[in-house]
Formats: structure tokens, C-alpha cells, sequence
């Protein structure tokens, strides 16, 4: 059995372009995974390796989190490389449940930008420890001390630099080491062969400098650190224990430096993840116990406890679907049978394999904290695994609405088949993705957390499953909502021989601050009997799934009851529906409903002299610009746009920018449409109906 | 209370001065010591062209764009709440849109860069400031010939501008005297100077004109404030 000390499961994870990809490739190059580096947008057409995905490797981004497994001194390392586009960011989020660490890589020009702000917000929420690394320190503009500033300054992180480079830009010729006080030199056509000699006498007290600014932050977490400081004699050990226990308290950051494209630095990140990053016993992580209201339990990370263990990602590859899982305590054995927790069906495992992106290699068993994939196990992704003797479930993680729904139309009964194979498949995959059939069109629609989101699925569906399909506009979620209090009476009667139907239901229905929907229950003296308040409960809700403004759903509404009338005989559970139903629809109106719409916080960051021109375009869209931060020569631009006004916004400010700019968002919250667009929305929708 | 009532009471138009005519190209201090609640008073001001309608550009230097707009939604609630305001949230939304936030690095700060986003801003549209805050103005490191400079650019723009000042804690008794350091011999290019202070065991801050006559004959020269929404507190003797 491995020793957890000696594992490491990290996280690679940054801003679009920041070299993410680049980064991993280089890693599995120096473990001796692979043994040659392909470019993301290399000319040999090969691609990197991670971006196992053949439409990642034509549009250069990165989409699934691959987790890839590698060795480096002594150590084991599970890698998941994760998307850097903010419409993937339930992906980020799921891959950061399952890590123990994490690399923040960062752009030595563009310095922290907006996804990396998302990104650091929901390390934190799930307390990953991360270490900086501060990548293409070659580029022209680069400057590194800026970008820890920011680090400090947006991300709030303690971050201080534990190397120095040598020469930034063109002439970038290795890095100092601070802790161990030498220069790093990466020779070799791969920069494969470190060369470690003294420091060059130009650098010396820039080094001495630094390293007393690194030696103050971090002897703040060790006593005897500090003690040895006051004297004058802290050992390596000492610094690098204490640079630890900072890291892992999550009060520290240390930042590195080197450009992975050069083939510099990364070896020494590989040696600062094995000694600054925790094991998977360094940190707490949490189950909840069904049986007891979902207590959160701490798991034990021991072998020979009892078997827990989340799949984090499926993938449908050659062999069948391939589940990513993540044991947190026991051992997961080829041929064991395993308990799906949510729907309580026994699996066996077949075949148990540790993946290096699409390749793979079979293992026996997996011990705690590890991460394997396991093949033909049926199960939706966010679902926990145990050998049946527990009902414990992993944390259920936080899924995003969808905001924005496309109508798809298969072209042939071929691809109508492939169609629905795919989409049983992307939902399981991806929780913010989701599809329905709508009852009135008959159209299937798919909805997501963004234009981009949506069309890689499509995309995958061509490639993947063969199904062509025809794409509709997009359409934005809208909702509606109501505005102030309105008392409703209503007597639902209807008698034609037999048994009628008769329901009275009087009250009110008033907006909700916070929540989607509250049913009160305020009948004093059995008005109406016990048996029919859930009927009015269920007829409410009914009437919630389309508003009568546009057909949208209805949010934020307290119904209450408070008095009504029956009929002994032809009194129903069907009567009472139809009498809440007729109830609502009666006050909804007097309500004064309005319809809610999306609205995205975009982040535009482009150079300072197109700034008028980015904040017209904003304008133009409705926008609501919050402020303009200047940073030298780039300004970024923060606004809040329905996202309605988004669509097509990338090509319309690549044009206005030269495509010098770039703009990510996110969704923000919902909020009431202005008047004008509310009448064009209800006219269309009435048009519709009479369709 | 409704909107127009929480305009009418707000102490901030007082300091303002009294009609809209004279309420442009006016330049106003607020001076404290650090954490009293400059900004609070600033933001305070901006809110209260906001409620008017009126559209504001606040500068902050050295402060980010998220901390300051959570400036103003804070101090917002906090007025709502003070004065029971109908429809708080839809009032909210609506001045919003007249707010616009430009933040600057401490070293990246300078006059001409300011009024080139200004005029950009203009000329594209977005937005037609009538007040300008600029909080987080180092004093100390500027001459006279900038604030000349922003001076002409409240005469040219047709705006009021209002500035934040540190001054240290010897200011108490200086005052007397005339305006603290570090604005000493510049009081000649406001039209409005006051000083905040903090009062020892009471939920009160003192604001202190030290010039500005349109404030002097209704309310005294000296003013009791709430601390959380700084609003004019009638009660506070």
C-alpha cells in the first residue's frame, strides 16, 4: 500500500491563456510520461496531450478536466487539468471538490484577471491550498513583482515570492532559489538537465532582500523558525516545514516563477508541489450521514475503513463510460461490488485504471485519496460510492441554474437516435446542463450556463454521435415575478350529471424576498377540509410552471389561504386544484407581474485607449457599467448586461478592439426587464399563442 | 417614507448649497482622521445626487471597484433602514445606473488622466456627470497647481467636486485656526470645508463646518450625524 504522505492530488487551474495546458504538457514531459511536447497549437498537429478531445484541440481550449497521473521524486501526483472558460465553470468547481491542492498559474503580463478572481473565490469556498506560479515570464512586458502585488491586492492571498528570476523577458536565463539560496539553471534542448550553481553577484542583494521578506512572512507559522531567524542560523528544513504549514493553513502563498513554454521553472514547481501542497491526510474532508439529517462526518482517509468514494467526472470513451473516482477512505478493489448511494444499485468493478489522459494503465486496487477511473459503472457524476454498509453521502455540490436554452431539431430519424443518446449522456456528465421537451412546440431544448457552454455540446454531438442537428436562436431564461400583495376569491363549480365539482378557495398571494415559492396554510375552522389543502398546495404550483405574462416561470411567491367552502359530495382533490388554479390566475394579474431577466457581470479588460469605445458597446447593450479599473496600459471595464443583449458579443468586440480585448462573464441575478422590452416580450409571446 | 421626502431631509443638500443654479462648478472637502467615515460622507453625498437624478462619477484611488461598490450598496441599506424608504430596491436599481465608479492606482493618478476619462466618458455617451467625489486624494503630495487644475475642470465640466482629506490628530484643536494641515492655505479654492468628528460615547459624529455659508444660517455650524447611515440625527442634543 502507498504511503499518503506521498501523494499528491493537485489541481492545475487559471485564467484563459495563461498556459495551463502548456504547463501540464511540460510536466508529463519531465515525469517521463510522455516523451515529446506537442503545442497547443503546435504545427505538427499533434496537439498537447491533455486536450485529449479532438474539438479542444481545433479550438485550442481546454473543456474536460482529464486527470492525468504522474511520478516525480518518489512522489505520486494525479493532475486535473481543468477549463479555463468561465462557461465551464461547474466543471472548475467539481474538479476542485476532489483536490487537495492546487496551482494557480498566472500570466506575467495580463497579471490576475477576472477568471482567475472566479477561480481563487472557489478555492477558497473549498478550502484548496494553492501555491502561485507566475508562467510566461518570457513574454515581452513581463513583470513578475506586479503580479504578486495584484495577488495580494485582488485575491487577498499572503503571497511572497520564493524565487527570483534572472533576467525577465527575452533574456531569461534561470531562476534563484530562496529557500536554498542557489541559482537554477535549465539546460538541454528540453531544458531537461537543471544545472544548480551559486548566485551571480548581480543578483545577490536583490536575493538578500527577498529572502528576509520571505523569511518575515513565514516564521509568522513557526516558532522555532522565528527563534532561528532572531539567531541567524534557520536551516532549509526549517523554512520549508514553515512554508508548509502556510500553505496548508491556507494563510500563505507561495508564488514561483518561469515560463513553461521555455522549459523553465518547472521542475522546481514539480519539487514545491511535493513540499508545499498537502496529502490527501493533511486535509479535513467532509461526509454527510443520511441517516442522521446529513451530520457531516469526517472522513478518515484510513485503507482499512470502510469504502467511500465520489465519482467526480464520467466520460464516454471507447470502452463504455469511464467514471473518475476519487476514494476518500478504504480501498477500492478490482472485482469488489460497490453500492451507489443515490439510487442504492449494486455495480461491480471490472476493470480499475489510473489514466494519463486517454491512455490508460490497469491497476489492481486504489488506496485512499487516490483518484482511478473505473469502467461500466452506471451512475450520474456527484454520486458517492461504498460497499453497502454505509449511507454516507459526499458534500452535494452547488449547481448553477441554467440561464440561457437553445431549441436543437435532428435533421434525420439517424441523428433523431444519436440525439438523445447524447443528451442522456451530457446530462450525467454535467449537472448545469439540461434538457427537456417543450409541450407546446414539441422542440428539444437544451439550456446552459452560456452561449459557449451550449455550442460545445453540440459540437461534441456532431463529432461524437454522428447527429446533425439544427440549432434555434437562443433564448434566455426568463422568469416572472410578482410585485405587491392581491387577495383572490374562488369558486370553482362545475356540474354536469354525475358528480360535479365544487371548491371555494379565498386568500392572497404576496412577493417572497428570498426563495422560490411558500405555500401558507392560514384556514381556521375547517373551511376547507384537511385532506384538500395539499390540492390547493399542488394546484398553486401548477400554475407557478407558466406565468400568463410570457409563459415563463414564476418565481418569488407566497400563496396563502385563509377561508373557502365545500361541498360534501362534490367536493374533490381535483376540484380544489382547479379552484387554487383559478384562485391565482384571479390575483395574478392584480399583482402586478413583471418579468425578470438574467443579468451577466461581464469583466472587460482591453487596452486604456479603446475604453470609450468597449463602454459604448456596453451601453448599446443595455448595460449597466459599474466602473473602469486602470492598470497601466490596460483598463478593465466592469459591467452588469442582461444576457439577452450578450449574444454575439465576443465578434462584435474583437471588430471594435482589433481583438485586442476579451471579455468573460458570469451570471449575476435576475432582474425585472425595463417597460419596452417587457411589451415587445408579451406581444411575442401572445403571437405565439395564437400560433 | 417616500423618495421625495428622504431627498428633503437629507443634511447633505444643505452643504450643497441651497439651489440647483449654484450647485455647479463648486469644489467641497471633507477632512477627518482616518476612520471616521470620509468615504461614508462622500458616498453619502453621491447618493444624494443620485436620488435627484442627477448622474455621478466617483473617483477612488488605491481603493478596488468591488470595495467601492460595496460602499454604496451598504450605505444605501443603511438609509433605507434609517428613514423606512418604500421600495428600496427598486430605487436602488434605478440611481444605480447613474453611478460610475473609475478607480486608480495610487501611482497612476494624475489630473489629466482623469479629465481625459471624463471627457471620454461624455463624448461617448455613457454618462453626463453632474458630481464628482474623489476619494483617497493624496493632499500631502500635491501642490496647489493641481487643485487650480481640477478647479478649471469643475468650471469647464459644470460639475461639483468633492475631495476626502486626511488630516492627523492634533486637527481637533487646530481648527479653530482655520482648516488643518494637510490642505492649510488652500481653503480659498473650496467653497465648502468640513471637518468630522467622532464623539466619545455616543452613537453621534460631529460635522464641523469650517467654511460654507449656505449650510450656516439653517442648520448652525455645527451638525449631529447617525454613524451608521449619516443621516442628520433631530433627537442627538
Amino acid at each position: 500500500m502507498k504511503d499518503l504522505s506521498k501523494v499528491r492530488n493537485i489541481g492545475i487551474s487559471a485564467h484563459i491563456d495563461s498556459g495551463k495546458t502548456t504547463l501540464t504538457e511540460r510536466i508529463l514531459f519531465y515525469t517521463q510520461r510522455i516523451h515529446a511536447i506537442h503545442e497547443v497549437r503546435g504545427k505538427d498537429g499533434v496537439g498537447a496531450k491533455m486536450d485529449s478531445m479532438e474539438l479542444e484541440r481545433e479550438r485550442g481550449i481546454t473543456i474536460c478536466s482529464a486527470a492525468t497521473y504522474c511520478d516525480w521524486k518518489d512522489h505520486s501526483i494525479n493532475i486535473i487539468d481543468t477549463p479555463g472558460h468561465v462557461d465551464f465553470t461547474i466543471e472548475v468547481e467539481r474538479a476542485l471538490r476532489v483536490l487537495d491542492g492546487a496551482v494557480l498559474i498566472l500570466c506575467s503580463v495580463g497579471g490576475v484577471q477576472s477568471q482567475s478572481i472566479t477561480v481563487n473565490r472557489q478555492m477558497t469556498r473549498y478550502r484548496v491550498p494553492r501555491v502561485a506560479f507566475i508562467n510566461k515570464c518570457d513574454r515581452t512586458g513581463a513583470n513578475p513583482d506586479k503580479v504578486i502585488k495584484q495577488l495580494r491586492e485582488k485575491l487577498g492571498l499572503n503571497a511572497v515570492p520564493i524565487q527570483v528570476p534572472m533576467g525577465l523577458e527575452g533574456d531569461m536565463q534561470g531562476l534563484i532559489d530562496l529557500v536554498k539560496m542557489k541559482a537554477v539553471y535549465f539546460d538541454g534542448e528540453n531544458g531537461d538537465k537543471l544545472r544548480v550553481e551559486e548566485i551571480p553577484a548581480q543578483y545577490k542583494d536583490e536575493c538578500d532582500a527577498k529572502r528576509e521578506e520571505l523569511l518575515d512572512a513565514v516564521s509568522m507559522f513557526s516558532d522555532e523558525l522565528m527563534e532561528a531567524v532572531l539567531e541567524g542560523t534557520p536551516t532549509e528544513e526549517m523554512i520549508m516545514a514553515a512554508i508548509r504549514k502556510g500553505t496548508l493553513s491556507l494563510e500563505f502563498s507561495p508564488v514561483m516563477m518561469g515560463s513553461a513554454y521555455k522549459n523553465k521553472g518547472v521542475q522546481l514547481l514539480l519539487d514545491a508541489v511535493n513540499d508545499y501542497l498537502p496529502c490527501p491526510t493533511d486535509v479535513d474532508n467532509f461526509a454527510l450521514d443520511l441517516d442522521h439529517d446529513e451530520a457531516e462526518v469526517k472522513v478518515t482517509n484510513q485503507p482499512t475503513d470502510p469504502l467511500l468514494a465520489l465519482a467526480f467526472k464520467l466520460e464516454d470513451g471507447r470502452y463504455g463510460q469511464l467514471t473518475y473516482v476519487r476514494t476518500y477512505q478504504g480501498t477500492l478493489k478490482k472485482g469488489d461490488s460497490i453500492v451507489n448511494v443515490r439510487t442504492g444499485k449494486k455495480a461491480k468493478v471490472g476493470r480499475l485504471v489510473r489514466m494519463h489522459s486517454d491512455e490508460m494503465e490497469e491497476i489492481e486496487e486504489s488506496g485512499s485519496g487516490d483518484i482511478v477511473a473505473l469502467f461500466g459503472i452506471d451512475c450520474a457524476s456527484g454520486d458517492t460510492f461504498t460497499r453497502g454498509d454505509y449511507n454516507f453521502s459526499m458534500s452535494s455540490m452547488h449547481v448553477p441554474e441554467p440561464v440561457i436554452s437553445l431549441s436543437i431539431t435532428p435533421v434525420d430519424n439517424k441523428a433523431q437516435d444519436n440525439m438523445s443518446k447524447a443528451l442522456n449522456r451530457f446530462t450525467k456528465e454535467d449537472p448545469t446542463f439540461k434538457t427537456y421537451v417543450d409541450q407546446e412546440t414539441l422542440e428539444t431544448i437544451i439550456s446552459g450556463m452560456g452561449e459557449l457552454h451550449l455550442d460545445v455540446y453540440v459540437e461534441r454531438m456532431k463529432r461524437e454521435y454522428k447527429a446533425e442537428v439544427t440549432v434555434g436562436a437562443p433564448q434566455v431564461a426568463y422568469r416572472e415575478t410578482i410585485t405587491q400583495r392581491a387577495d383572490f376569491n374562488y369558486t370553482h363549480k362545475k356540474q354536469t350529471g354525475g358528480s360535479g365539482q365544487f371548491g371555494r378557495v379565498a386568500g392572497y398571494i404576496e412577493p417572497l424576498e428570498e426563495g422560490e415559492y411558500e405555500f401558507v396554510d392560514q384556514i381556521v375552522g375547517g373551511s376547507i377540509p384537511r385532506e384538500y389543502i395539499p390540492s390547493c398546495d399542488k394546484g398553486f404550483q401548477k400554475c407557478l410552471e407558466k406565468g400568463s405574462l410570457v409563459g415563463a416561470h414564476v418565481t418569488g411567491v407566497r400563496c396563502a389561504i385563509n377561508d373557502g367552502a365545500s361541498h360534501a359530495v362534490d367536493s374533490s382533490d381535483i376540484a380544489f386544484q382547479l379552484a387554487a388554479m383559478g384562485g391565482f390566475k384571479e390575483a395574478y394579474m392584480k399583482a402586478k407581474p413583471v418579468i425578470m431577466e438574467p443579468i451577466m457581470k461581464v469583466a472587460v479588460e482591453g487596452p486604456t485607449e479603446f475604453q470609450g469605445s468597449i463602454m459604448g458597446s456596453l451601453n448599446q447593450r443595455r448595460g449597466m457599467i459599474i466602473g473602469t479599473n486602470e492598470e497601466d496600459a490596460y483598463t478593465v471595464i466592469e459591467a452588469e448586461v442582461p444576457l439577452s443583449e450578450m449574444f454575439g458579443y465576443s465578434t462584435d468586440l474583437r471588430s471594435l478592439t482589433q481583438g485586442k480585448a476579451e471579455f468573460t462573464m458570469e451570471f449575476a441575478t435576475y432582474r425585472p426587464v425595463p417597460k419596452s422590452v417587457a411589451e415587445e416580450l408579451i406581444s411575442k409571446a401572445q403571437k405565439k399563442d395564437k400560433k | 417614507m417616500l423618495k421625495q421626502e428622504l431627498i428633503e431631509k437629507n443634511p447633505i443638500r444643505h452643504l450643497k448649497g441651497e439651489s440647483d443654479a449654484k450647485e455647479s462648478s463648486r469644489m467641497g472637502l471633507v477632512m477627518a482622521r482616518a476612520g471616521v467615515g470620509k468615504t461614508a460622507l462622500l458616498v453619502q453625498i453621491a447618493l444624494d445626487s443620485l436620488m435627484n437624478d442627477k448622474q455621478v462619477v466617483h473617483v477612488s484611488v488605491g481603493q478596488s471597484l468591488d470595495k467601492t461598490k460595496l460602499w454604496y450598496d451598504d450605505m444605501f441599506k443603511d438609509i433605507a433602514e434609517f428613514c423606512n424608504l418604500e421600495n428600496a430596491g427598486e430605487i436602488h436599481d434605478s440611481i444605480m445606473h447613474n453611478r460610475m465608479i473609475i478607480t486608480f492606482n495610487e501611482s497612476k493618478f494624475s489630473r489629466a488622466k482623469l479629465e481625459e476619462r471624463l471627457h471620454d466618458l461624455v463624448q461617448q455617451n455613457v454618462i453626463k456627470p453632474s458630481c464628482m467625489v474623489v476619494d483617497g486624494f493624496d493632499f500631502a503630495k500635491t501642490d496647489r497647481a493641481v487643485l487650480e487644475g481640477m478647479r478649471d475642470l469643475a468650471t469647464t465640466m459644470d460639475l461639483q467636486i468633492w475631495f476626502s482629506a486626511v488630516c492627523n490628530e492634533e486637527a481637533d484643536c487646530q481648527c479653530a485656526s482655520g482648516i488643518p494641515a494637510p490642505c492649510k492655505g488652500m481653503e480659498d479654492l473650496f467653497n465648502t470645508v468640513v471637518l468630522l468628528q467622532p464623539v466619545s460615547q455616543s452613537d453621534c459624529i460631529d460635522l464641523k463646518i469650517l467654511k460654507g455659508t449656505a449650510a450656516v444660517s439653517k442648520c448652525g455650524k455645527l451638525l449631529k450625524l447617525d454613524t451608521k447611515s449619516f443621516m442628520i440625527r433631530e433627537n442627538c442634543k
